[in-house]
């Protein structure tokens, strides 16, 4: 028998905590994205109206405008925003092309059931620069979607329809039960974007996209009720470590 | 919008069948799905055009020959003489009205129209509106029908500011308030245009004699009004996407073509008003353009060709497009117009590489180093929605909240994060340790955000036998702050427990700064070394159990230090479903005595249902069971079993 003197007490266990699963996914995004070379840029979560929509050529009479979608603050001076889209306008006004950014963050939209939050994320990202094509979209979507999904996944394209890009598309991969679920939205910038932030559109091109990240995190820990992201249960942030 | 298969099939001699028609669809960015031969559409906003039956087949004119010749009346129409006036004709560039009036039974529903109801199963209203919601899905116009007698000849179309009463002719009373495009007899609102007509002046199954309106809307002054006054209309749905502005004529006569395949026509006359020309939409056709858009080879006459079949006209190098594609502005349209007919999914990628990205910022990299610190030493991370009912002179007010409890953009974390604690308290958890970083805005500092750090903790420090009796007090955070950044000013509060729903007297300890206030921080936690990321480092989560945890310990005295690892191992590699959690909350080495006491503290928990004593007990029982059996192992105060 070992003596008490030498006795090793137990093993002091440190408890770790842990970054929430929504950074967790918005944090490999954007890692992601910035080993591809588009470089992190951050802008308010209260947005005027024109660099939430105007900028973005959503018309003054879009539905996502109206009171039932978006939230308006400051007696209707300023818009919660909707996406993290107007980021990209500030810095095509800020800086010329060629430019790579990638937005993420908050985004607010006025819902709230069992599948759509107030608040939730997106991580976006847009380049700028001569000659840039739809089937170079293709390529980086791809190389995207396998950094998540993995280089086996299914990949259908579908075109779509978003104010600021055209053409635009919607992403689907093909999930294990064999069903289509939309993951991505992407397109080519929209020239008249371009003009908005006073580049030349018959000089410059863009392609544009943007993730869900409470879709992707939903995906990839197979979580399946949204709203427990954001219960702050002990229990459950305690899985992700 | 539902369509059935079948008449969509109508219009293509080749009949493709239902498999291929979905897949087109999905090609041309129709999202669908399929039950019982009936495609349910989801139509994307920009495309008011394919909200019908001939729309669709008009988009799958590239993949098929399609045939879209309906019978129609085509005699020529009495003018109609009517005294309406239409004071909005920016709202509403084209309007005409058909007057139709019949004579004897009208016959039981034939061929389209007995279709129509048949195969959709959409219940029968009466014969005129029977009809027009038949041609809004055939044609893709809503038509609206009054019952002749009951409108009288003077009536005009306006856009009012002021509120009016109005009954729809489902029954429905709104009063209608801003600005809103509406029909008025006598200054009574009797139409809202393109949304619904008015119960005063709707058709019955004894209507005889009825004016039909035809009119196209401008889509701004529709946009909106069903949900404002929730009112469910499928007319308001196609005028808010934007319609035909030429279809009126071949409409009408498609109307009146139905009318007497089932019933003797009276006498039929026509009313046209067109307020503003139509100029079709020119676009340069340059295909170079378009190939540097998509990236694939230039073939001007392929491209050609598609717009063609897709009802563009190309004349002198302009490519006009045609009057129900209000979709159409600029030539990244067009390339998308050709890229839906190639196939997104067979245009090929092109290889794409950017230079590397710039650095990383400072306080990116500072905010991770924080999260890592706080992290390492137990505390976790929390988001929360900004939405607070705390009303302070500096907070940004919703003006359309989502319930009177989230009005208000929070200035601090505060609220959000005691909120968290009281949550985490309430299910049973005695050392909580949560921080948020966010921005936070003021109406004092201009719309700029304010990043900070919150945080918040209570009860244990932690859970293992150094930390298990030491209880969270502001001390702790200040020691432990002064390790993250030992020059920063750290001033943690004490929370006031009798202000909240709680009967707990842990104390709650509470600190927020500018994450920008911890500019120094200590330089051996500065490493930022990142890893890149893998798709397989996510964990596969398994849901959190809503029932009420138990806990029990067992402490041990152990004699014998060669079973010391034993019992420590045998513990906390014990497996149970019932278990969630084992952990050493004692230990005492007593090397005067030759012993060692340890405590385990077993926490239970059912994913099923409330845990129950007996269950409880079963486990101990084989714990200690095992335990027993171990020489020189006992429980203080626990009479040996001789085995």
């Amino acid at each position: 028998m070992s003596s008490f003197n030498d006795i090793q007490p137990p093993k002091l266990r440190q408890k770790l905590g842990a970054i929430h699963p929504i950074n967790q996914v918005k944090d490999f995004l954007i890692d992601l994205l910035q080993d591809y070379g588009f470089t992190e840029v951050d802008g308010p979560e209260i947005e005027s109206e024109e660099f939430n929509f105007d900028m973005l050529n959503i018309k003054k009479t879009h539905p996502a405008r109206q009171m039932h979608d978006t939230f308006y603050v400051n007696n209707k001076t300023k818009v919660l925003r909707t996406h993290t889209s107007p980021v990209q306008i500030r810095s095509m006004l800020d800086s010329k092309p060629p430019l790579a950014i990638t937005s993420a963050g908050k985004v607010f939209r006025k819902d709230d059931d069992a599948t759509h939050l107030p608040m939730f994320h997106q991580v976006e990202g847009i380049y700028i620069d001569k000659q840039v094509t739809f089937s170079q979209l293709k390529d980086l979507i791809h190389q995207i979607i396998y950094a998540i999904f993995g280089q086996e996944i299914q990949i259908r394209f579908r075109p779509s329809y978003f104010p600021f890009t055209e053409p635009s598309a919607e992403v689907d991969i093909l999930s294990e039960n064999d069903k289509w679920l939309e993951v991505l939205g992407c397109g080519i910038v929209n020239p008249v974007v371009l003009e908005n932030c006073n580049i030349d559109s018959n000089k410059y091109s863009g392609l544009a996209f943007g993730l869900g990240v409470e879709r992707i995190a939903m995906l990839k820990y197979g979580v399946n009720d949204i709203r427990d992201f954001y219960k702050s249960n002990l229990d459950f942030l305690n899985q992700f470590k | 919008m539902k369509v059935a298969y079948k008449h969509l099939i109508s219009c293509i001699p080749s009949k493709p069948n239902i498999d291929e028609i979905s897949e087109r669809f999905f090609q041309l960015g129709h999202e669908h799905e399929i039950e019982d031969e009936i495609f349910n559409m989801e139509l994307t906003p920009n495309r008011g055009d394919c909200l019908s039956v001939h729309g669709l087949v008009r988009d799958l004119a590239p993949f098929y020959e399609i045939d879209l010749t309906s019978d129609i009346y085509e005699k020529e129409l009495k003018e109609l003489e009517l005294g309406f006036v239409n004071h909005a004709p920016e709202a509403c560039s084209h309007i005409s009205f058909l007057k139709i009036e019949i004579e004897g039974e009208i016959a039981a529903y034939r061929g389209k129209l007995k279709e129509y109801f048949k195969d959709l199963s959409i219940n029968k209203n009466n014969f005129f509106t029977d009809i027009s919601n038949y041609i809004s899905y055939e044609m893709g116009q809503p038509t609206h029908c009054y019952d002749a007698k009951k409108i009288s000849n003077l009536f005009s179309l306006e856009i009012i500011e002021e509120d009016k009463k109005f009954h729809t002719l489902l029954e429905k009373e709104v009063v209608i308030k801003g600005r809103n495009l509406v029909f008025l007899e006598d200054g009574n609102v009797i139409n809202l245009a393109g949304v619904m007509g008015g119960k005063s002046t709707s058709c019955s199954t004894n209507t005889k004699s009825v004016i039909i309106e035809c009119a196209h809307f401008n889509p701004e002054e529709i946009i909106g009004k069903s949900v404002k006054y929730d009112i469910k209309s499928d007319a308001a749905h196609k005028f808010e996407r934007g319609i035909d502005p030429l279809c009126h004529e071949e409409v009408l006569r498609r109307f009146i073509q139905i009318v007497s395949d089932h019933v003797n026509i009276k006498n039929v006359e026509i009313y046209k008003d067109t307020f503003v020309d139509y100029t079709h939409f020119k676009i340069p056709f340059d295909a170079n353009k378009i190939s540097d858009i998509l990236g694939i080879s230039n073939d001007k006459k392929v491209f050609e060709e598609y717009l063609l079949k897709l009802g563009f006209n190309i004349v002198d190098n302009t490519i006009i497009v045609p009057s129900y594609r209000n979709d159409i502005k600029n030539l990244n349209d067009i390339a998308e117009e050709i890229a839906r007919v190639i196939g997104y999914n067979n245009i090929p990628a092109t290889s794409f590489q950017l230079p590397p990205a710039n650095a990383v910022t400072d306080i990116k990299i500072l905010e991770q180093n924080v999260k890592d610190f706080l992290i390492k030493n137990g505390f976790f991370e929390v988001i929360n929605n900004p939405f607070v009912n705390i009303e302070r002179d500096n907070a940004f007010k919703v003006d359309n909240p989502l319930d009177s409890n989230r009005q208000f953009i929070r200035t601090n974390l505060e609220n959000s994060l005691v909120e968290n604690l009281l949550y985490n308290e309430r299910r049973q958890q005695d050392s909580i340790k949560l921080f948020e970083i966010s921005d936070v805005y003021s109406t004092y500092s201009n719309l700029k955000n304010k990043k900070v750090l919150g945080i918040i903790c209570s009860g244990r420090v932690g859970k293992n036998y150094l930390d298990f009796s030491k209880k969270i007090n502001t001390k702790f955070i200040r020691n432990l702050m002064k390790k993250l950044s030992p020059k920063t000013s750290i001033n943690p509060i004490n929370i006031d427990r009798n202000s909240l729903n709680t009967k707990l007297k842990n104390e709650i300890v509470y600190l927020e700064l500018e994450l920008n206030s911890l500019n120094d921080l200590s330089s051996e936690l500065e490493s930022n070394q990142k890893k890149l990321p893998r798709e397989n480092d996510f964990i596969k989560y398994s849901p959190v159990s809503e029932y009420p945890s138990s806990s029990r310990d067992l402490s041990f005295s152990i004699k014998n230090t060669d079973k010391f690892h034993e019992v420590q191992e045998y513990f906390l590699s014990y497996k149970s479903n019932l278990i969630k959690e084992i952990f050493i909350f004692d230990f005492y080495n007593n090397k005067k005595n030759n012993e060692i006491k340890i405590g385990f503290r077993i926490i239970f928990q059912s994913h099923q249902a409330t845990i129950t004593d007996y269950e409880i007990n079963n486990v101990i029982k084989d714990i200690i069971t095992y335990t027993n059996s171990i020489k020189g192992v006992t429980i203080p105060g626990m009479h040996k079993e001789n085995h």
